[in-house]
């Protein structure tokens, strides 16, 4: 994989330079742009942010965040792995939802999928992918967990697309069993979470509907961390 | 409210411009422009910078709202913007294919971004907006100040794919003025959970402590967002799977800097001693 070699060295690094070069003019004109529509843009953003999403989603570069929602800079806080994981021990995914919902208050967290992932393609290919193997693993848990759902799906490609969906489902569930969540639903009636899925062919969102409130009393029978409204935070 | 919002998007403004120039999807970052023309004005470089919104977060509750299961905005009023942003969404897609007619269904195809963001969480530091690029340009991992721990398997996984697999020519590591996360690890409240998660910002500080505590609260935050984004380059570059990739195939790693004030990136000088790769290379380097 790693084998092919580059082109003459010095071409190579030319071309480096140049691509990322006209990054930063780019870089240049969208902020002069954006001030020229608002002046106070920038300003505006240095004194803070006050996101109303929480948004987690691919890494997968067809799927930006802000663009998909049409949203601006300074409207959705971002956290984006390998196919949208919010696995219960990875700390920078639970950090992220503590800081966004204790921290920033967000009013929504939405979590998105898109179909054609290559990490939940991945989880489902007999093959060793080293380091990766651990993290696509909760794909296959998520598999497991709806086996005889999937299982029943003969169309290969309707079951890899149940399983993109099911797995953006689990994340939302993930994401309900923390203490913050819980907690500020309690005490402030938000965020709610939703769950999302990308389509690359038409570049459209599709909503799962997942439903929060009954996700959220369901998961509280064994993951309820928010005993009485007048609970302490804790993690 | 959206034909407003569309209307005020001068980066698909810009993006359309681009598009017509150049024929396709993959050429949109050509080469144009000299070295020297991202230096920033240094008015930018020393602009001062607030962190009191993002430490006064740590402690700021919100008032209380009646429980609510409606989706509605935190003052009451009316604007759904959960549905907003679907419905943006819908306007996006329906713009863009428009647009770029050959870019949803190219894009169905498979992804091959030439660059690795791993950036901050911040609200304000929308990536592939910033850099005018589209869909399909820059493969982005986001997490709370931009820190790398060595044994992070979120990241490392990103790290992998994106090297490994989809072979991108650039990793950048982005950090920004007024972080939150720089903010308190320059402070000491306990934050639960996110004191572990900070714990690197803080052996920074540690190593640093001297030039901070010489330095004004301001540019202390900005000197340590500076030596947090050197230490996660200097995370990226102790894996054996970027180390053969920048000798096998050139790929490049970079430090950058994103003024939220100004909205404008600059670039690190990151240029490491020979001296200093050698040793790298000894130390981390496995075998392929």
């Amino acid at each position: 994989m790693s084998s092919s070699a580059p082109k003459k060295a010095v071409d190579m690094q030319k071309y480096l330079k140049q691509s990322l070069e006209t990054l930063f003019k780019n870089n240049r004109d969208w902020a002069s742009s954006k001030r020229s529509t608002d002046p106070a843009f920038f300003d505006k953003l240095a004194d803070g942010q006050a996101p109303n999403y929480l948004y987690i989603g691919c890494s997968d570069s067809r799927v930006p965040a802000n663009e998909i929602m049409g949203l601006e800079a300074g409207e959705v806080f971002v956290h984006r792995n390998i196919a949208n994981l919010v696995p219960n021990t990875d700390l920078s995914a639970m950090s992220v939802i503590n800081y966004a919902v204790r921290h920033l208050h967000v009013k929504h967290i939405i979590v998105c999928g898109h179909y054609n992932c290559g990490g939940v393609k991945a989880a489902l290919t007999p093959a060793d992918l080293g380091l990766l193997n651990p993290w696509l693993r909760n794909i296959r848990d998520v598999y497991r967990l709806h086996e005889k759902e999937l299982d029943q799906i003969a169309d290969e490609g309707a079951r890899y697309n149940r399983l993109i969906e099911l797995n953006v489902i689990e994340s939302c569930r993930n994401v309900i069993k923390t203490a913050a969540v819980q907690q500020s639903f309690q005490q402030h009636g938000y965020p709610i979470v939703h769950g999302l899925v990308f389509d690359l062919h038409d570049g459209l969102l599709k909503d799962l509907h997942v439903d929060f409130e009954k996700t959220l009393a369901d998961i509280k029978k064994i993951y309820c961390l928010s005993p009485g409204s007048q609970s302490e935070e804790k993690e | 409210m959206n034909a407003a919002r569309l209307a005020v998007q001068p980066g698909f403004v810009a993006r359309a411009k681009l598009a017509q120039d150049v024929p396709s999807r993959r050429q949109s970052i050509l080469p144009s422009f000299s070295q020297n023309t991202y230096a920033i004005p240094s008015a930018h470089r020393l602009s001062p910078f607030s962190t009191s919104s993002s430490l006064s977060c740590a402690n700021h509750k919100p008032p209380a709202l009646k429980p609510s299961t409606s989706q509605t905005d935190s003052d009451g009023s009316s604007i759904d913007k959960y549905t907003a942003g679907l419905r943006q969404n819908q306007e996006w897609a329906a713009q863009t294919a428009r647009e770029h007619p050959d870019l949803f269904p190219t894009l169905a195809t498979g992804q091959q971004p030439q660059i690795l963001w791993l950036g901050c969480s911040d609200s304000r530091c929308p990536e592939t907006s910033m850099m005018g690029l589209q869909p399909g340009d820059v493969f982005v991992h986001r997490n709370i100040a931009n820190i790398l721990h060595p044994g992070d398997l979120s990241s490392g996984a990103v790290i992998e794919y994106a090297v490994q697999h989809l072979r991108v020519k650039h990793v950048v590591v982005c950090g920004h003025t007024s972080c939150g996360g720089v903010a308190a690890a320059m402070g000491n409240k306990p934050l639960g959970i996110l004191d572990p998660w900070l714990l690197p910002l803080r052996q920074v500080r540690e190593r640093n402590l001297a030039l901070l505590q010489s330095l004004s609260a301001d540019e202390a935050a900005l000197k340590l967002v500076e030596l947090n984004v050197r230490e996660s380059l200097n995370v990226v570059t102790q894996k054996s799977v970027v180390l053969n990739a920048i000798q096998e195939r050139g790929l490049e790693v970079h430090g950058l800097i994103y003024d939220v004030a100004s909205g404008v990136l600059r670039e690190l000088d990151t240029q490491d001693s020979q001296d200093a790769i050698r040793a790298r290379l000894v130390a981390f380097k496995t075998e392929n």
